[in-house]
């Protein structure tokens, strides 16, 4: 049939909507609650275009075409149209930082998200690098909110295994119930409630596991926001690469899509999104990967040690220890999880250069375990997974063992050579039918991991093989006429484990998959799961006397400490140690109380360990508190002073504010928070100074924009103003620094770089200011901001950002603690951990 | 949980036996379920989404978007206080309040020793006699906070009050 889309005539399809065919055509028409793998739906409304003859604003993602239909999708209406649908949904999202006149300069500075506890807008939110309606904010040109909006405070659901839930972030567009209706039949998601107090959730409470949720990850695939998010893989960001692979964790193998950073595994998917995968192949798999116990280096047996020595010297020495047994009692045990080109040279070696018929090939069974009994007389046995009873083992002269992670088995082993496995190496593996299927390299093995062919070919030839120099498994796969192997993409059905968790395979290679894996961990039920991980214990000496999230994500902390309250100064900083090994973390004082003997902090969640004092409860007590650190602000008459702070930086503002006052300054103090339910501490703030301005950055109340800009406004105005004191994030100084250079006017900036001892030791806080080398512990940390060198602030900070991201994900204690669909938003955690 | 008594799911096989077997039949079966239990208990959702060959949740999501439906047991006095346009002008939200705050309860909930449910209710339909609120159906005219402890507690003797 033909129509006419905004003056052009297209061909539709019989029983195609508008919004296919538009897109068929190259026109696009924005759109947010549909999605490729989903019947029409038409939630949101963004997608509405105009058809003559027709009334109103049809939605094009659920209206067909019909012939001679003329359509226009871009008038001035349509977009005033879906601009003020998208502002409307974005009163109840965190959503200034879709209209904040910073975007772009934020985006270039500091290009990551922050990974936050309580999401507040783009630049702390897990989704930021693909997120739906940032995109779609920016196609609309959304400039602005029209309401200030609201934060539900929703609990924050934290301990479902693999699946972080934040409904403070959900626009409600029903992709997640659709899809899991659509793939898994019984959706284990619904809508609860009504009107204001509508969300997703289980029934009755329950969380997903008691839903019946498998796991297929299919929910978080398709939210367009940070609502939902993979546990593992949420702060690491867009993949820089996506390799498509087969997974072998079972014979159903599975077309996977596998992300990287930096050359690591962070996330996979389902290639074909419209059919879903099963929890081992959508979650599990980066994390065993990533295991931190993996074999990373080959290790030789010297006395009662295994020693690390280099490669050439364990292929010889394993060579030495092999070659007695050249035809005389050598086996070989391996399952078909190893590729089938590393396996054909595993039954060469053993045919061929140990002149011996005991190769062993396991196929594991349904639950992935594969366990094998040696041949009678064996005495030397290379095996490349934990597959032998260890009685087995006590009669033989010669264990070699290659493999991915340690065992009962490596650990009595005369030399453990590390495996490259999985993602890590390329080959062919066979499907439950037996069609050949690619498996390709992602990502670098831990350490000096190495293929198991690479391994074997060089063991064969330091005992004088022939025919084993393989440059890669390429050349083996040629030479095994596998060459044309294809993933399986195309299916009818969901592979089993998929639509079950039950039938997932609870083994690889002889490893339990749950030992390496905290979500599969966290499952109800699971064997070997810590009933006493969920309690952080803190028995030290300082006493958590309060505790409150005042704002979203930042808390409120009294601790009694008299020490430090007797000699504290305004500017100055503690360090804090959770429990007796936590990291050591720096916090600026924001109050405190000689006679009473307590301090006051306002802490915002940033990742492992202000989350856990996040966590800590009146009545707890912190292990270690040290300080007061750091030189304090000078307090003196500087005459006009304005005080900028944001986010921490506003609590940490109020001592340098009442100092400066009591010594005869005029104290302006200019907060700023992104949205209006943000700002905290104003009444303290204004009794304090002679003049308070409170800014936010959607202009929801105070004055819009940033502190920065009331500062610059004032200097353009020809305001007289002393000295700008700015305490914040690295951004918000630096720009506060910039915007006051032009003018000369004395700028300090208050850093916070990472810190250890907080003495002037290790020099984890260096930083450049004027050209030379300061450590922010003992010579700051004020600076002259006009003199610190940001770009290398902002460097060193994220110096460690793999290893804080993957602390995040794997600290289990802290995994646990938060159970938002039975306990609040965890605070009362402690409680659940005696009853549990 | 929203609870976890047990409860007898007999009733539910003859009430869906009244209906198609389809969605359709779904808030016709709850407002029935309703009827006989006096509010949906979670067992019988559960044996009922069973039935149906529907999740509990789907179940669950419909009964929530509709105020009717209760997930608790009804308290022995049901209160409502009127927040119609006539007792709203006369101090209907202060009154609401007082009662929430002498039970320890918001609108909508019951107190935990089950002896009361309160109510907001649109319009009584004695407007004349705002602000009014309405026990089990007794209707109490001219309303102040002040008389409110002395409704509650008529009601709470009459249960204490000997051999009744």
């Amino acid at each position: 049939m033909r129509l006419v889309i905004d003056n052009r005539e297209v061909e539709g399809r019989e029983g195609e909507t508008i919004l296919a065919c538009a897109s068929r055509h190259g026109i696009h028409i924005p759109h947010l609650c549909t999605h490729p793998n989903l019947p029409p739906f038409g939630a949101c409304r963004i997608c509405v275009v105009q058809v003559d003859e027709m009334r109103g604003f049809p939605t094009s993602c659920t209206t067909p075409v019909r012939e001679g239909m003329r359509v226009r999708t871009a008038t001035p209406e349509l977009l005033k149209l879906r601009r003020n649908v998208l502002a409307l949904m974005m009163i109840e999202h965190p959503s200034a930082c879709l209209v904040c006149g910073k975007r772009e300069l934020c985006d270039k500075f500091r290009p990551k998200s922050e990974k936050a506890g309580r999401t507040t807008g783009c630049h702390t939110c897990n989704n930021k690098d693909v997120c739906e309606v940032r995109a779609l904010s920016e196609d609309l040109g959304l400039t602005e909110i029209p309401v200030a909006p609201l934060y539900h405070m929703r609990p924050i659901n934290r301990s479902n295994p693999f699946i972080d839930r934040d409904l403070n972030l959900c626009i409600l567009c029903g992709r997640c119930v659709r899809i899991c209706e659509h793939q898994q039949g019984k959706p284990v998601i619904a809508f609860i409630n009504r009107s204001g107090k509508t969300h997703i959730g289980e029934a009755f409470g329950r969380n997903l596991e008691e839903a019946g949720c498998t796991f297929c990850g299919s929910c978080v695939d398709v939210c367009p926001t940070g609502t939902l998010a993979d546990r593992y893989a949420k702060w690491y960001g867009r993949p820089e690469a996506g390799i498509e692979s087969t997974c072998i964790f079972c014979d159903a193998a599975c077309a996977l899509r596998l992300g990287t950073k930096d050359n690591r595994l962070v996330a996979a998917r389902a290639v074909n999104m419209g059919v879903p995968v099963c929890m081992l192949g959508r979650f599990a798999l980066p994390e065993f990967l990533n295991g931190e116990d993996r074999l990373k280096t080959p290790h030789v047996r010297v006395g009662d040690t295994l020693r690390e020595v280099p490669w050439d010297d364990a292929i010889a020495s394993v060579a030495e220890r092999l070659r007695p047994y050249v035809n005389d009692g050598f086996a070989l045990v391996c399952d078909t999880t190893t590729p089938i080109e590393d396996r054909h040279l595993l039954k060469r070696f053993t045919n061929e250069v140990m002149k011996s018929d005991r190769y062993v090939e396991i196929t594991p069974d349904a639950r992935g375990v594969s366990r094998a009994r040696l041949p009678e007389g064996t005495r030397a046995l290379v095996t490349t997974g934990n597959f032998v009873d260890a009685g087995e083992l006590d009669g033989l002269d010669a264990i070699i063992v290659l493999d991915c992670y340690p065992t009962a088995v490596s650990e009595r082993a005369h030399a453990v050579l590390p495996a490259a496995v999985f993602a890590e190496t390329e080959g062919t593996v066979l499907d439950g039918p037996g069609t050949p299927r690619p498996l390709r390299r992602a990502c670098a093995s831990p350490g000096q991991a190495r293929p198991e062919w690479w391994t074997i070919a060089h063991l064969a030839q330091a005992l004088g093989g022939e025919g084993f120099a393989y440059e890669s498994a390429r050349e083996i796969t040629a030479q095994l006429g596998l060459k044309n192997s294809a993933l399986l993409v195309e299916r009818d059905e969901a592979p089993a484990p998929a639509l079950n968790k039950r039938l997932a395979r609870a083994f690889f290679r002889g490893h339990r998959i749950e030992e390496k894996v905290a979500g599969l961990r966290a499952m109800q039920g699971a064997e070997g799961r810590p009933a006493d991980a969920v309690a952080i214990h803190t028995e030290g000496r300082f006493l958590v006397v309060e505790k409150r999230e005042i704002v979203p994500n930042a808390h409120e902390i009294v601790i009694e400490a008299p020490e430090i309250a007797k000699k504290a100064l305004p500017g100055q900083f503690i360090i804090v140690m959770v429990d007796e090994r936590s990291e050591r973390v720096p916090y600026t004082l924001c109050d405190w109380d000689a006679e009473k003997g307590t301090i006051t902090l306002v802490v915002q969640e940033m990742g492992r360990s202000s989350r856990k004092l996040i966590l800590t409860e009146a009545g707890d007590r912190l292990a270690h508190v040290v300080g007061p650190l750091g030189i304090p602000f000078e307090i003196k008459e500087y005459g006009t002073v304005a005080l900028t702070g944001g986010c921490y930086g506003i609590g940490a503002i109020l001592p340098i504010a009442k100092g400066l006052k009591a010594a005869g300054n005029r104290v302006v103090v200019v907060s700023e928070a992104r949205s209006n339910y943000l700002n905290y501490y104003e009444e303290k703030l204004a009794g304090t100074a002679d003049e308070f301005v409170f800014t936010t950055i959607d202009g929801s109340s105070g004055l819009k924009g940033h502190a920065v800009d009331e500062v610059g406004r004032r200097l353009r105005n020809g305001e007289r103003l002393d000295c700008v004191v700015a305490v914040g994030c690295p951004f918000m100084m630096m720009l506060t620094s910039e915007e006051t250079r032009p003018f000369g006017v004395k700028t300090f900036a208050a850093l916070n770089p990472i810190m250890v001892d907080g003495t002037g030791m290790c020099g984890a806080c260096r930083l450049t200011v004027d050209g030379k080398m300061k450590f922010a512990c003992v010579d700051g940390p004020f600076f002259d901001a006009h003199q610190v060198d940001w770009d290398e602030v902002r460097d060193r900070r994220e110096a460690y950002s793999f290893e804080e991201i993957r602390s995040v994900g794997r600290t289990e204690p802290v995994t646990m603690l938060h159970d938002g669909a039975h306990r609040g938003c965890g605070c009362d955690a402690h409680a659940k951990a005696g009853v549990k | 949980m929203a609870t976890t008594m047990t409860v007898d799911t007999a009733a539910v096989a003859d009430i869906v036996a009244r209906y198609p077997v389809n969605r359709g039949s779904l808030i016709p079966i709850l407002q029935d379920v309703q009827d006989h239990y006096g509010y949906l208990p979670e067992s019988v959702m559960d044996d009922l989404a069973e039935r149906l060959g529907l999740s509990p949740n789907e179940v669950y999501g419909v009964a929530t978007f509709y105020t009717q439906f209760r997930f608790e047991p009804p308290g022995e006095h049901t209160i409502h206080v009127c927040q119609g346009t006539a007792c709203h002008v006369r101090g209907g939200a202060e009154i609401l309040q007082e009662f929430e705050h002498r039970l320890g309860i918001e609108a909508g909930g019951t107190t935990p020793d089950g002896r009361f449910d309160l109510r907001r209710v649109a319009c009584l339909g004695c407007c004349a006699l705002a602000p009014v609120v309405s026990v089990d159906g007794h209707v109490f005219a001219g309303v102040t906070r002040a008389k409110a402890p002395g409704i509650l507690a008529k009601y709470r003797a009459k249960e204490e009050a000997p051999g009744s």
